[in-house]
């Protein structure tokens, strides 16, 4: 770790106004920096301004302050958001992490994280370590010659199921972006994770009103039962009426380098039945376009098999 | 009294480790890590980090502290850091920059500029196997190639080709390492030409032993402080590179040093457990007697080739009755941190091996696994003459089926909804020994005792045991013993290590506590003394003769004594010449996978241990609890990435996976209690290790029983269940 420069302004405005490095709850960004990964000259302590609370009057609005771990005990919260929430790190991260912080966590790719090894994620241009390396926790979708590294966060995965949207301000102004188009696929420019413009600052997140989507679940496997970040993980929601399917929200995480929504999924499942057979047919088309790499392959089927083990849970609770 | 002495210490927080020491002046070190893993360092610029801020040494091969390697009878040489240029594998300690704050020292160490000459390096064991050594003599001498055939039996492979069944197959564990809650750290202080170092060890007197041979000190110039330790497993016996450069910083700058590593540093700047491949085969009648076991092993060794994982020896070679036995050991030297003893070395890959293939074996004869463990029960270790002394394996399984249910376990298991249950069961044992061990007792004229040794307490209840065989050995209550340990001034206790310290450091509290009563009443009857010319016996705290009777502690004021000590040592003696000694148990587990992701998940555990007498109930079964989590880890999480150049992929603590309390479910331990007194005048064996031993296997074995899938390798992984 580098020395820096800590301030905490304490209103939206002054935080706009010096260059730095935001910290909120500082378990990505303080890590980052032990590593000597991230090396901020000025650090700027946002948790005093005043970006709380969680108002579900309309579909949900979150203050980008507010932590995981409070979000997810609200009632009122879509369980899908919920569950993702839960399964998300540990009680002490999730009691410290922001929900801005979340959607803007760093990749976990071991190489990412270690400043001898090769990475285009965090030095451009001096190679991707992981499509030779150890790979078996890396994407299969999303993916570039540049870059295969998996988009970490549990929240972004319902969020991007469930089309929030989040609130950026800067000095210039505020706008709002869809949190799908918001993240970047590497391309040739992985060290371009998203749309943030420097100095830009998460506000809010504004997931629209799905009556619906209290009929949804996160199934997340992993290798351990708590506290370890997903192999596949599937943030789904149905819409059933008579044993049919009317509409569906499918998005994957762990596999992606990026929130990964399924939309060729929840077009098989639009009119279907709802059941099992068809949950699988339409599970089937899930991984189309993955590219697996030597270790990783095993995901193109734990995609499908997580998707259905979701949408099933679905089903079998509207019977 | 609390069961366990150190318990509210440590919940607490008051509890003082090694590194929790501090000191007026002290300064902070910083260890550098090779970024290599087979070479010459050519040369390393410490310019930037000499000039950084705070920093008052920076030390490397080319301006070394120095260093000599120490060597002790019971672990041979051991690697002090910063003598040459050569590296041998990825994350090898070459540099040591000390500040003023560990912040500046990280800082600075960064800074650290190293250019190395490079060499092909060989990381892989699968690559290595080609280029297979010898393993040298086991730790008894005994050769690593081992042969028993019955009579007319020309071979191993004979007896396996007239053996009715037959199974064989290759089995294959992870690299693993002990991932201690506390990092190898000390703090070094010298003070008028005595060195004292606090560092969390297996055993302060070999610590002060190793440190003085490293720094060409008399031992008595150095004095080892280590009253707890967060964790060892054995991966503290060494004295750690910390250690080492903290005391040789601290004589060379004059300043008291602390040193830790990083988590991730302690995965490659320590030792771990080697990776192991083991190929078994196994003979049996169509009743399921075995006719013959092969056990070839080949493990992971560092380049110095200083360990070696006996698995087929820790195992095969005492399990089971068999009248042909035939067993090897090979090492693969590879580019990689160097091996040691950890929890139950041999014994628990091994037994993941041998138990795995004695299940296949139950399968192939369509036999209950417990039967066929019961027909080959032994009565002593396969081609030798001297019985276990106290063996009551077929009990434990007997008591575990029982308790566990074993009688409704489905040959291919159960469904319970989305998910496929199995249960599986092994054989666990790990061999009785002893350590020499030194005690003292002093009996005080307050009527309290203290009961006092070097050795040390890593966790596994040391300290409470001193308290409680020493007031069994005193017959007074165990508050009125104040125990100490951790402190190489104390009388010698040698390595807690092996699953040994209850059955030395409890035998020797029971001579030195005769000793001492013997000596108090020499001194109770001498010459104008309270008890002068009498016949006097003792008991319950008091001397009584004539009717009378006194306190200790009322003797030894009316004789104007504060206190009366005498030392007692045990070691391993002639019993060694009678009997096999051994503690046994039977694990019983149940998995569940889900049926569409995969994943498995340990639902029931259960393992029924014979260790011969418990002298702490509640330090044994958390033991052999900690053991068993220690075998489901190994079998569904634990195993360290290591990459063509050497680096490991998951050297920290959110990709080396350990079980959270999610995975484990509530553990039931179970003692059938026979002590076993021709071991040692306790009873008492060891139970340090023997938890882990065979869980690995139950684990796969349930797997095996709720799938139908057999993963011959840990740990099994979602993807090794994935049938599509």
């Amino acid at each position: 770790m580098r020395p820096f420069e800590l301030t905490a302004p304490e209103t939206v405005e002054a935080a706009l106004a010096s260059p730095g490095t935001f910290l909120a709850g500082g378990t990505t960004l303080v890590d980052l920096m032990k590593l000597n990964v991230l090396t901020p000259q000025h650090v700027l302590d946002i948790n005093e301004l005043p970006l709380r609370g969680l108002d579900t009057s309309d579909g949900l609005r979150i203050g980008a302050l507010e932590r995981m771990s409070e979000v997810a005990g609200q009632p009122g919260v879509y369980p899908v958001i919920a569950r993702a929430l839960l399964q998300s790190a540990s009680q002490q991260l999730r009691n410290m992490a922001s929900i801005g912080g979340n959607l803007l966590q760093r990749t976990r790719c071991t190489y990412f994280r270690d400043v001898e090894m090769p990475c285009n994620r965090r030095q451009p241009g001096s190679g991707c370590s992981a499509i030779s390396g150890a790979n078996r926790m890396h994407a299969v979708l999303g993916t570039s010659d540049s870059c295969v590294a998996t988009h970490a966060s549990d929240l972004a995965v319902a969020l991007v199921a469930l089309d929030a949207e989040i609130r950026l301000v800067s000095a210039e102004g505020s706008r709002t972006v869809k949190l799908a188009e918001f993240y970047r696929l590497p391309g040739d420019t992985p060290e371009v994770e998203n749309d943030l413009r420097p100095g830009e600052l998460v506000t809010e997140v504004l997931v629209p009103r799905l009556d619906w989507a209290s009929r949804s679940t996160y199934v997340k496997v992993r290798d351990r039962q708590s506290y370890e970040f997903a192999l596949c993980s599937a943030a789904v929601a149905l819409h059933i009426e008579d044993s049919r399917i009317v509409d569906a929200r499918v998005a994957v995480g762990g596999v992606a380098t990026v929130p990964w929504r399924l939309h060729a999924v929840e077009a098989a499942l639009r009119g279907a039945p709802a059941t099992p057979e068809a949950v699988e047919a339409a599970a089937s088309v899930g991984a189309d376009g993955a590219r697996p790499l030597a270790d990783n392959g095993f995901k193109v089927s734990l995609l499908k098999r997580t998707v259905v083990r979701a949408l099933l849970e679905l089903t079998e609770e509207s019977r | 009294m609390p069961s366990r002495l150190d318990g509210p210490l440590k919940v607490s927080g008051r509890a003082e480790y090694g590194a929790d020491h501090n000191f007026p002046g002290m300064a902070y070190g910083y260890v550098v890590l090779s970024t290599i893993a087979n070479g010459e360092i050519e040369a390393m610029d410490v310019t930037a980090a000499k000039s950084a801020p705070g920093v008052i040494g920076v030390y490397t091969p080319f301006d070394p502290l120095e260093l000599r390697t120490p060597s002790l009878p019971m672990f041979g040489e051991t690697w002090v850091p910063l003598q040459n240029r050569d590296v041998a594998y990825y994350g090898q300690p070459i540099g040591f920059v000390v500040a003023e704050t560990f912040e500046q020292a990280r800082d600075a160490a960064m800074l650290v500029d190293v250019t190395y000459r490079e060499r092909p390096a060989l990381t892989s064991l699968e690559d290595g196997l080609a280029s297979a050594e010898e393993a040298p003599p086991g730790f008894d001498g005994s050769p690593q190639t081992h042969t028993l055939l019955a009579s007319g039996v020309d071979s191993i492979e004979d007896a396996l080709a007239d053996s009715p069944v037959v199974v064989e197959a290759t089995y294959s564990t992870a690299t693993q390492n002990h991932a201690a809650m506390e990092p190898h750290s000390a703090v070094a202080v010298w003070d008028s030409g005595v060195l004292t170092i606090y560092s969390g060890n297996q055993g302060s007197d070999l610590q002060a032993m190793e440190v003085a041979g490293a720094l060409a000190l008399d031992p008595s110039a150095v004095h080892a402080v280590n009253p707890f330790v967060g964790g060892a497993f054995g991966g503290k016996g060494r004295t750690s590179t910390p250690a080492f450069l903290a005391a040789a910083a601290a004589r060379a700058l004059d300043r008291p040093i602390k040193a830790a590593l990083s988590r991730e540093q302690v995965f490659t700047a320590t030792a771990g457990r080697a990776a192991t491949v083991q190929k078994i085969a196994l003979g049996a009648d169509t009743d399921g007697r075995l006719i013959a076991v092969r056990h070839d092993s080949w493990c992971s060794t560092a380049m110095d080739r200083s360990f070696v994982e006996p698995t087929s020896h820790g195992t095969s070679r005492e399990w089971y009755a068999t009248p042909n036995l035939a067993l090897s050991q090979k090492m693969v030297p590879l580019n990689i941190p160097p091996t040691t003893f950890m929890r139950a070395p041999g014994e628990a890959p091994g037994s993941f091996a041998l138990e795995s293939a004695i299940d296949e074996l139950a399968v192939a004869l369509n036999m209950d696994p417990i039967e066929l463990r019961m027909r080959n029960n032994s009565t002593a270790p396969p081609g030798r003459d001297l019985q276990w002394s106290s063996k009551h394996l077929d009990e434990c399984f007997s008591v575990g089926a029982a308790r566990f249910g074993w009688a409704s376990r489905s040959p291919h298991g159960r469904t319970d909804g989305d998910w496929l249950v199995g249960v599986g069961t092994a054989t666990a044992m790990f061999p009785a020994l002893r350590f020499p061990a030194s005690v003292e007792v002093t009996l005080q004229a307050d009527d309290t005792a203290v009961v006092a040794t070097s050795g040390a307490d890593p966790g596994t209840g040391l300290l409470t045991v001193l308290s409680l065989v020493g007031a069994e050995s005193l017959d007074i209550t165990p508050d009125r013993i104040t125990p100490r340990l951790g402190d190489s001034a104390l009388p010698p206790g040698g390595m807690s290590g092996g699953s040994t310290a209850t059955a030395s450091a409890g035998t020797a509290i029971m001579i030195a506590a005769s000793k001492v009563i013997d000596d108090l009443l020499v001194v109770a009857t001498s010459p104008g003394s309270p008890f002068q010319g009498m016949e006097t016996s003792y008991a319950d705290g008091h001397v009584l003769a004539g009717g009378r009777t006194m306190t200790f502690g009322e003797v030894l004021r009316a004789v104007g004594r504060p206190s009366i000590s005498a030392i007692g040592s045990s070691a391993p003696g002639e019993e060694m010449t009678k009997h096999s000694f051994s503690s046994f148990g039977a694990q019983f587990c149940e998995v569940r996978v889900h049926k569409w992701t995969r994943e498995a998940r340990v639902s029931r555990m259960l393992g029924v241990f014979d260790a011969g007498r418990i002298i702490n109930d509640k330090a044994a079964r958390s033991q052999i609890m900690g053991g068993m989590i220690w075998g489901v880890s190994a079998a569904l999480h634990e195993g360290l990435e290591i990459e063509p150049n050497g680096r490991m992929a998951n050297a920290d603590f959110a990709g080396y996976l350990l079980p959270v309390n999610a995975d484990i479910p509530e553990v039931d331990v179970h003692f059938v209690q026979h002590p076993d007194t021709l071991h040692n005048a306790v009873g008492a064996r060891g139970v340090g290790e023997i938890g882990t031993v065979g869980m690995a296997a139950a684990v796969a074995n349930a797997i095996y029983n709720a799938t139908g899938v057999r993963v011959r390798h840990i740990p099994i992984v979602i993807e090794d269940l994935l049938d599509d």
